[in-house]
């Protein structure tokens, strides 16, 4: 972990995610070595299957590697039992999916509210936390309102102000303005960027879309499981310029 | 809904359990032996046997208990079946306490031969007033009796026979003959310390008779016409055991299900930062409250149909203190518990160890 520099956030070395079966091996990710610098807004792109979803699971220590070695906000990932990870993930991590999946029998303030369970808040200070989140998309008014009552760009509001609520050091984001339409997926971008610009965030999305990466301050490409060098396009790709 | 059902039929087959087998006899009902032929009930016994009886002491009384039987109006109905008894109008007062009537009514049922009486739960039911003429005609016994209410009694208990003049029988029978057999007398004894004495001592007294007795509470009396229908404990223990293998088959894969389906919701769950074990307390937790809820509307209506039960007429059995006991409440509550828990446990447990990329593949 030499190459590591003092404000990376993330450091992967060699990252690898190999899959078995039987006499068969898959590569999702194959020696991906990255350093994602604190306040940094990046960009992962690339087409179906390049194993950027996959570095994204294990930078959030959703998924383990099977080679390689990560450092995340100075922590060993894969030194960390189960327990250890879902605690450090509740207070340094916000994700952000591109299917929302918020909890569909509760409201919004209480999906924001979640996060926050684990913590040693009262209830009052919970929900008030939550409440503040769900002002901070826009969302002040939609307190009470199941996900079913909500529009797509309102629920992956709601995920993102879960995503904040307990003011972790990394957003990520997959695909996050994959199921929305134009406006919508303006709004959700413009919040990650405020998120990114104004409280300091770091922010690493996934994205299929050009227009959504051009809002990251890098973006950096993936081709069958693998991390092209910085400025590397894959074939057929146009560069972004971000 | 399925441990709601269980419990609901459970609680009622429990509550008739416990009033079959483990009901309290009341303070009049505890100071009564029935005496019959040791062979069988419809064997009778010579009624010369009650001059000896009345000799043993702690006896203060012994009244004749003829079932005459017989069929009011149209067999068919079963509204139209009731206890028809032949008893001494003059005796069977001190034998049975309980019998509210009121004195004029009493006098009329001991002056008059045809006169008879009958409990308020039978007289509400059949609509019988006083001065009303009953007709029943017999087959144990080759006559019909031709009745008229002379009073309606009152009891906590035993509220839905028929009593009339043994006298009655016994002349109308025979003719110039007398009966000299019964098949039941009722004993009243002075003190409930002296019943098994009692009841000990009366059967001895026949031992090498011909016609032996069998003498016995008025509990276990009743339990002897409940065991003409078969064996009945072998009976509740099957079908209690069916409904709680049912329940358990239906609840274990009713929770499985619901784990299943909330698959998705536990990968979203260890996202936010939720341990395998917070998960595994959270799944179980829902699981043993929606248990419960189900077992406390099971054993609500328990209760409701319990005390429909204790007003319906009794055929086989007096029903008529039939309750739910504390036990039944408890029982069903921590059956409930230990089932959500047994029920959601494995499910559970597998959905808590899930990785969160499976967890999160399955879909909806």
């Amino acid at each position: 972990m030499s190459a590591a520099t003092p404000q990376a956030v993330i450091t992967t070395r060699a990252l690898t995610k190999e899959y078995r079966r039987q006499e068969y091996h898959v590569y999702a990710l194959r020696d991906a070595s990255i350093d994602i610098n604190a306040g940094e807004f990046v960009a992962l792109m690339g087409p179906s299957g390049s194993g950027k979803s996959t570095l994204l699971h294990l930078i959030a220590a959703m998924d383990r590697p099977t080679g390689g070695e990560i450092l995340v906000l100075g922590h060993d990932l894969r030194a960390m039992s189960e327990s250890e990870v879902a605690r450090w993930r509740n207070a340094h991590i916000g994700f952000i999916f591109q299917s929302f999946n918020l909890i569909p029998v509760l409201t919004a303030l209480e999906n924001v509210e979640l996060p926050l369970k684990l913590t040693r808040l009262s209830r009052r200070e919970r929900l008030d936390h939550a409440r503040r989140a769900l002002e901070l998309v826009g969302l002040g008014d939609r307190l009470g309102h199941t996900p079913r009552q909500m529009s797509g760009g309102q629920e992956q509001r709601v995920a993102i102000a879960r995503a904040l609520v307990t003011d972790p050091d990394l957003i990520l984001a997959d695909e996050p303005t994959g199921n929305l339409d134009a406006n919508s997926a303006k709004d959700v971008l413009s919040l990650l960027t405020r998120l990114n610009e104004e409280f300091g965030k770091t922010v690493v999305m996934v994205t299929h879309d050009p227009h959504a990466a051009r809002t990251a301050s890098h973006v950096r490409y993936l081709e069958k499981g693998r991390l092209l060098p910085n400025g590397e396009v894959p074939e057929d790709w146009a560069p972004i310029h971000a | 809904m399925s441990v709601a059902a269980s419990l609901c039929l459970l609680g009622v087959l429990g509550a008739v359990y416990n009033n079959f087998y483990y009901a309290e006899a009341s303070p009049d009902q505890a100071l009564r032996l029935i005496v019959r032929n040791r062979v069988s009930l419809a064997n009778p016994f010579p009624i010369a046997y009650r001059a000896r009886i009345l000799q043993v002491p702690g006896v203060d009384e012994a009244v004749i208990y003829q079932w005459f039987g017989g069929v009011y109006k149209d067999a068919r109905d079963t509204n139209n079946f009731f206890g028809r008894f032949a008893v001494e109008p003059d005796r069977i007062f001190r034998v049975y306490p309980e019998f509210k009537l009121a004195d004029a009514e009493r006098l009329a049922f001991q002056r008059e031969r045809s006169a008879c009486i009958v409990g308020r739960k039978l007289a509400n039911r059949l609509g019988f007033k006083l001065g009303d003429r009953v007709q029943i005609v017999g087959d144990i016994f080759p006559m019909t009796l031709e009745l008229v209410i002379r009073g309606i009694y009152d009891s906590q208990a035993d509220n839905e026979n028929l009593f009339f003049n043994f006298e009655y029988l016994n002349k109308g029978f025979g003719g110039r003959r007398q009966m000299d057999r019964i098949s039941t007398l009722v004993l009243h004894v002075r003190s409930t310390d002296l019943v098994p004495t009692v009841s000990r001592q009366v059967d001895d007294l026949f031992r090498n008779s011909d016609v032996q007795t069998l003498t016995e509470s008025e509990h276990s009396f009743q339990l002897s016409f409940l065991a003409f229908l078969g064996n009945v404990k072998l009976f509740f223990l099957m079908i209690s055991s069916a409904v709680a293998f049912t329940m358990f088959l239906i609840t274990a894969n009713t929770m499985a299900m619901s784990v299943r389906e909330r698959t998705r919701e536990v990968g979203i769950l260890k996202t936010i930062g939720f341990t395998p074990s917070e998960i595994l307390r959270i799944l179980i937790g829902e699981s043993v409250t929606i248990a419960l809820i189900g077992a406390a509307a099971g054993l609500w209506l328990a209760t409701l149909l319990v005390n429909l039960l204790r007003s319906a007429p009794s055929t086989f059995a007096d029903l008529s203190t039939l309750r739910m006991p504390p036990e039944i409440y408890w029982l069903g509550f921590a059956s409930a518990a230990v089932l959500g828990l047994l029920a959601c446990f494995f499910p559970a447990w597998s959905a808590s160890r899930l990785s969160i990329i499976d967890a999160l593949r399955v879909t909806d």
